[in-house]
Formats: structure tokens, C-alpha cells, sequence
């Protein structure tokens, strides 16, 4: 899982041009819409599409998003549940 | 205002509910909607209902009477057809075009062909007269170009509020004395570009749009064109030219909130509705009817719900969105809702707020009775885009 | 009677340059790392300007009627159009990306520059040829024409490949535009630079 969650940090920076931010600096339990990272709707609709292309899990519900990205960890444990790549 | 008035003498129209002004009035009357499966746009997206303009390229080459193979694009082509009805609507004929300006707006431009031969531009050379026709600029000549030597020609770029910042920019040329008159709308054809664009921000209905309607899941992307001529009025005077109306307000702003969302209390849509009173010198009681913006995606629904309740506080007009019908013709929505606004002022009706049947929290309620025979004075018709661009024009019936 | 000459910025050496200059001058709007090269420009552009001539910033509810924003361009988001156009190309590997769609639109960095600084005026993007000061002065001319603007952020704002760009940016005032040939010749002084 530790695993699972650096990649996926990874992934986020790179998709979402976080050019400032390293891996550590995202908190596993910290909200990553609001304050935080500052992200915003694009951003949410880039993490749809990156969970698409990378683990093979496509979400039609853009308000069902609001749920997974409640932070890292809520992320990392849908995407080991859902994925099928 | 300035003393220079500002009238409306003629208007051309094409879009999925109707190929002129008579067939557009035709299906405002019936309460027809154009929204249907797509039939012209070759995707796989088949899945979203659009609402098309009903006619092939080739059927609006026959209809332009253009030589067969003459490079051309659907957006050049609707806004032909839309403007050879304006200026035939308000007698203009190519000789009095060099003192006519012209200002159109689109954005999507020719995407619809560089999508077609995109790869023949990359692997052989057979379709490169297409690259020429691509950018927004090029359709606007195109457009002109059919019809005479028009005294300028710009093109406004503003996403979904294109249109109507052309009227506006075209209205302030009179405004200003450096025109008598300017012909001004947009054009744009749907393209897989957008649809993909707009199904990427999850914003498209996968069934008919329903604009402020509490179950409202997305737009439906529609196409057209439409072109009004604004004359200066004693220049319409002397050539015995006959008013369809004034434009007597007209105001811009920007939401300043997001490049895609508007803002939850409608700021920018508040600031370009009370700029363009203030320009008429009205009084939000003075308005009759709104034709709103109403895309029917939950987001601007409700902003737009707020800024209208903010401007007209217990007094709102009726109010509609006619997007159900003709789908969002994005870039042409501010012309071809102007023509929308001409033909119920000029035919005493409302036009329905096709789709609606439950209202939502907070929102308002769209008309949904035609009240024919009803008299109109003064119409508002929003038109707002993204990057916060959002535009409000005031079209006045002539006594 | 003599005028002041215009205030203005130019800048057109390439994309690792508005990195550059963004970490040294700004550094605290990391939207500006999503941004298209187009918007990128423009904006660097603005806040340069911005701070040359010492304009304080509007803070929490505080915004500006009275700015518009009106920019010109030749390319309009060809090359946001591109780099779109290149995530739905490949069918098997179709994602069309929402982050970059957004930016298929010219007057998107408008709206960036307006977030960026609460302006709620006017905000306008014309497809020109090349910069064509007259064209330019006639258009900055008639944005003056509505009951609000007393200034314009103006400015040609081009981008045609992801590393290539020309900008300039300028503050036009409402007395700046009352003779529309002289505010083509200033206009004109900036655009030799531009094309230096």
C-alpha cells in the first residue's frame, strides 16, 4: 500500500502540473480539494481520467468523485478495490 | 446612451429548428424541439442527442450555388446561409457593402474539417487547401466574401458569448460614428473537437437538456448561425430602411471566479444584465422578457438563477431558455437567441422553456405557456461564456 | 501637446523564460504551472506590467468594475488546440484531457488574468491578422464606449508552438483613447519592439 500511495502521488503531480509539491509535502489524510492543494473542478475531472487510464476504472458520475477524493488514503483504498489494470 | 440610436433592420437565422426566420418562428409557435440523435457529425459518440442544423455540407453548397470542391467548412457555410437572408432581409445588395462592416463570431472555426483530413495533412498533401480554411478568421472571410467587399471584417473569439460581444462590438461602431452600419452575429458547427471537449468536463445530457430543471444533467450541444444588420437609425431613415427593433442596451463583464464555472452567486452575470439597463436607461421592471442563458448543466443554471433574482428581485419577468429546442449553438447562441428575442417581440409570444418540468432548489421557474398575442417592450437575452465572459443585451420593440 | 508615452511590457524568448521569470517575480499562483503558453504569456506579461507601474492588488471581496481586458491575436489557441487535439488522436488511447480542453479557448487568458487580479469589467479576445496598431486603437476605442471602462489592460498575446510566443501588454486610460490615431502611433512604438 505504502507503495501504491507514493506512485499515486506521483501520478497526481504530474497530471495535475503540481510543479512546487513533492510527494511528502501531501498529507495521506488531508483533503485534497479546498484548502490544501488548492485544486479545483478540472482538476477533479483529471484525476477521473487518470484513474481511467492507469487502473481501468471509469466513474460517470462526476459527483461520486467528491467522495473519492476526500484524500490519498480514501483514493489509494478505492482504486486497490476497484481496479482492473 | 449616446444620441446615435442603434436598430435592428434585418436578421437572418439557421440553426436545428429551422433553416430561416419563418420555419425558426414556425417551431418557436409549435414548441418543436430540433434536439434528436445525431445524424450529420461522423463519431462514435452517437450516444448524445444534438441539436443539428437538418442539411449536409453538400446540400448547403447547393443551396450557396459553390462549385463543387471549392474548400469550405459547415461553420463558413450555416453562416452564408444566414447571412444571405439578413441582407436580403434589410435590402442590401453587394454594392452596399463597402460601407457595411462586418464582425462575426466563432471559436470551433473550421475544426470540422481539420478533424476530416487531419491525417491526409500529416501523411500525403491531397486536402491541404483545408489547412487555409481552419482559423476563426478565415471563416469570417469566407462568410463575407460571398456576398461583396464588406468595409472591415473582425472576428470575436470569446467561447460561448462570441455572438453577442460581436453585436456589441458592432452596436459600439455605430455608437462611436465609425460605422452607419455593421451586420454582426456567429456561426459554429458542431465538431467532434468539442463534443469530446464538453463530454470531458462531464457537461453533456446523455437524454433531452432540461434548462432549470431540478433533474438537469447537461446541455445538449447544438449548431447554426445568425446574423442581425444594425443600422444607425436616421441612416435606416434615408434608404427607407424598415426597423424589426433597437438595440438599447448592451453590457459586458467578467465573473472573475473560474476559466470554466460560473460563480455561485452569479456576479458576472448580475454585472453585464445591470450594465446593459443602464445602457437603455431601463429599469429592471421595464423588462418584459428574459431569454436566458440556460445551458441546463446544474452550474450555470443556478448561478444564472441568482443573478436574475438579484437583478429583478420579486419582479422577475418570464423567463426562458430556448436551448431545449436548438440545443447550445455555443459560439452563435448570442445571434441566434437575439433572432429568437426579434421574433417574439415582432410576433407577440413568449417562447417555452422546452424540457422543464420540476423546478429546483432555489432556482427560478421558466415560463412554459407561449402567451400568444402578449406585448412586448423591452427583452433581455443573456448570453455568458467561458473565462467569466458574460454579455446582456437589451432588444427593444420599435414603435 | 506632448503625452507620456505608453507603459508597457514585451516578451517573446521562448516558454523556459516565463518559468524563469514567474519564480523570480510572482511565485505565489501555482495555477500558473496548468496554464496553457498562451495564457502562461499573458499572464506573466500582466503581472509585470502590474508591478512596473505599482498598481496595488484588489484584496478579499474587494473587485474592479471599471478595468476591462482586451486582447488581440493571430493564432487565437491553435496551440492549446494541438496539444488536445493529440489526447483524442489515438483510439487507443483516447482520453481527451479536461485540463487541456479548457484551454482551447483564445479568451481563456482572460479570464485568467481577470481571477488573478478581481477585475470585473469587459473582457475581450479579437482574431487579428498580425498586430495591427490602427485595427488595435480603433477596437481599444470602442471598448471605451460603455458606461464603466475608464481602462483597458491591452495587449497581442500569440502562441503558435508550446515554446514559442510574442506578448506585450499596456494599460491604456480613457484619455489615452480619445485620439484614436495618436493611440495607434503609441501603439505602433510598442509593436517595433515587439517585433525587434
Amino acid at each position: 500500500m505504502e507503495e501504491m500511495i507514493l506512485k499515486l502521488k506521483q501520478e497526481i503531480i504530474e497530471v495535475l502540473n503540481l510543479e512546487d509539491i513533492k510527494p511528502e509535502d501531501i498529507d495521506n489524510d488531508a483533503p485534497l480539494f479546498g484548502e490544501g492543494l488548492g485544486l479545483d473542478s478540472i482538476d477533479a475531472l483529471e484525476l477521473i481520467v487518470l484513474m481511467e487510464k492507469n487502473y481501468g476504472i471509469k466513474l460517470q458520475d462526476p459527483a461520486k468523485g467528491k467522495e473519492i477524493f476526500k484524500s490519498i488514503n480514501v483514493m489509494a483504498d478505492y482504486i486497490q478495490k476497484n481496479r482492473t489494470r | 446612451m449616446s444620441e446615435r440610436s442603434v436598430l435592428i433592420t434585418g436578421c437572418g437565422i439557421v440553426s436545428a429548428i429551422g433553416r430561416d426566420c419563418g420555419q425558426v418562428l414556425d417551431s418557436l409557435l409549435r414548441v418543436r424541439t430540433g434536439v434528436g440523435p445525431l445524424k450529420y457529425l461522423k463519431t462514435g459518440h452517437t450516444e448524445f442527442p444534438v441539436g443539428e442544423v437538418k442539411l449536409s455540407d453538400e446540400e448547403m453548397e447547393r443551396l450557396m450555388g459553390i462549385a463543387l470542391g471549392t474548400p469550405t467548412t459547415r461553420t463558413a457555410l450555416m453562416g452564408m446561409i444566414a447571412l444571405h437572408e439578413a441582407l436580403g432581409n434589410a435590402g442590401l445588395k453587394a454594392d452596399d457593402l463597402k460601407e457595411c462592416g462586418f464582425v462575426n463570431g466563432t471559436t470551433v472555426g473550421g475544426m470540422d474539417k481539420s478533424e476530416q483530413y487531419y491525417l491526409d495533412f500529416i501523411e500525403n498533401d491531397s486536402r491541404n487547401a483545408y489547412i487555409g480554411t481552419h482559423d476563426c478568421g478565415s471563416c469570417s472571410e469566407m462568410i463575407a466574401g460571398r456576398f461583396g467587399r464588406f468595409k472591415m471584417i473582425t472576428t470575436i473569439s470569446t467561447a460561448c458569448s462570441s455572438a453577442a460581444n460581436a453585436i456589441e462590438m458592432a452596436a459600439d461602431m455605430i455608437r462611436l460614428g465609425e460605422a452607419d452600419i455593421v451586420v454582426a452575429g456567429g456561426s459554429e458547427c458542431i465538431t467532434k473537437f468539442h463534443l469530446n471537449g464538453f463530454n470531458s468536463l462531464m457537461i453533456l445530457d446523455h437524454s433531452q437538456c432540461r434548462p432549470f430543471d431540478a433533474e438537469r444533467a447537461g446541455l445538449n450541444l447544438g449548431e447554426g448561425a445568425a446574423f442581425v444588420v444594425l443600422e444607425e437609425a436616421s441612416h435606416a431613415a434615408a434608404r427607407n430602411a424598415k426597423a424589426l427593433a433597437r438595440l438599447s442596451g448592451y453590457g459586458n463583464a467578467c465573473d472573475a471566479f473560474h476559466q470554466t464555472a460560473s460563480s455561485p452567486d452569479g456576479e458576472g452575470a448580475y454585472l453585464a444584465m445591470s450594465k446593459a439597463l443602464k445602457t437603455a436607461g431601463l429599469k429592471p421592471s421595464d423588462i418584459d422578457y428574459v431569454n436566458a442563458h440556460g445551458t441546463g448543466t446544474p452550474n450555470n443554471d443556478e448561478s444564472e438563477s441568482q443573478a436574475m433574482m438579484r437583478v429583478f428581485g420579486k419582479d422577475l419577468p418570464p423567463v426562458s431558455s430556448t436551448k431545449g429546442m436548438t440545443g447550445h449553438t455555443t459560439s452563435a447562441s448570442g445571434a441566434i437567441e437575439t433572432v429568437i428575442c426579434i421574433l417574439a417581440l415582432k410576433n407577440g409570444f413568449l417562447p417555452v422553456n422546452y424540457g422543464f418540468s420540476n423546478p429546483m432548489e432555489n432556482g427560478i421557474v421558466p415560463n412554459m405557456d407561449l402567451h400568444k398575442g402578449c406585448k412586448l417592450r423591452h427583452v433581455l437575452c443573456n448570453s455568458f461564456g467561458f473565462g467569466g465572459n458574460d454579455s446582456s443585451l437589451v432588444i427593444s420593440a420599435v414603435e | 501637446m506632448e503625452m507620456k508615452g505608453l507603459d508597457y511590457v514585451v516578451l517573446n524568448q521562448g516558454n523556459a523564460q516565463l518559468t524563469e521569470l514567474y519564480r523570480a517575480h510572482i511565485g505565489d499562483w501555482p495555477k500558473f504551472f496548468k496554464m496553457d503558453t498562451l495564457s502562461k504569456a499573458g499572464f506573466v506579461a500582466s503581472e509585470l506590467l502590474l508591478k512596473k507601474i505599482g498598481e496595488r492588488r484588489c484584496e478579499g471581496d474587494e473587485f474592479i468594475q471599471n478595468r476591462a481586458i482586451v486582447l488581440f491575436g493571430s493564432t487565437a489557441s491553435l496551440c492549446a488546440d494541438r496539444n488536445y487535439q493529440e489526447t483524442i488522436q489515438d483510439k487507443d488511447n483516447y482520453y481527451p484531457s479536461p485540463a487541456l480542453f479548457v484551454y482551447t479557448l483564445p479568451n481563456i487568458v482572460t479570464g485568467e488574468i481577470a481571477i488573478r487580479n478581481h477585475w470585473r469589467g469587459e473582457t475581450s479576445f479579437y482574431v487579428l491578422e498580425e498586430p495591427d496598431a490602427a485595427q488595435m486603437a480603433f477596437h481599444l476605442a470602442c471598448a471605451f464606449q460603455d458606461s464603466v471602462t475608464e481602462s483597458i489592460l491591452a495587449g497581442w498575446v500569440d502562441s503558435r508552438m508550446n515554446d514559442d510566443f510574442q506578448v506585450f501588454m499596456t494599460i491604456i486610460r480613457k484619455e489615452d483613447a480619445a485620439d484614436t490615431e495618436r493611440l495607434a502611433g503609441q501603439l505602433q512604438l510598442i509593436i517595433n519592439d515587439l517585433n525587434k
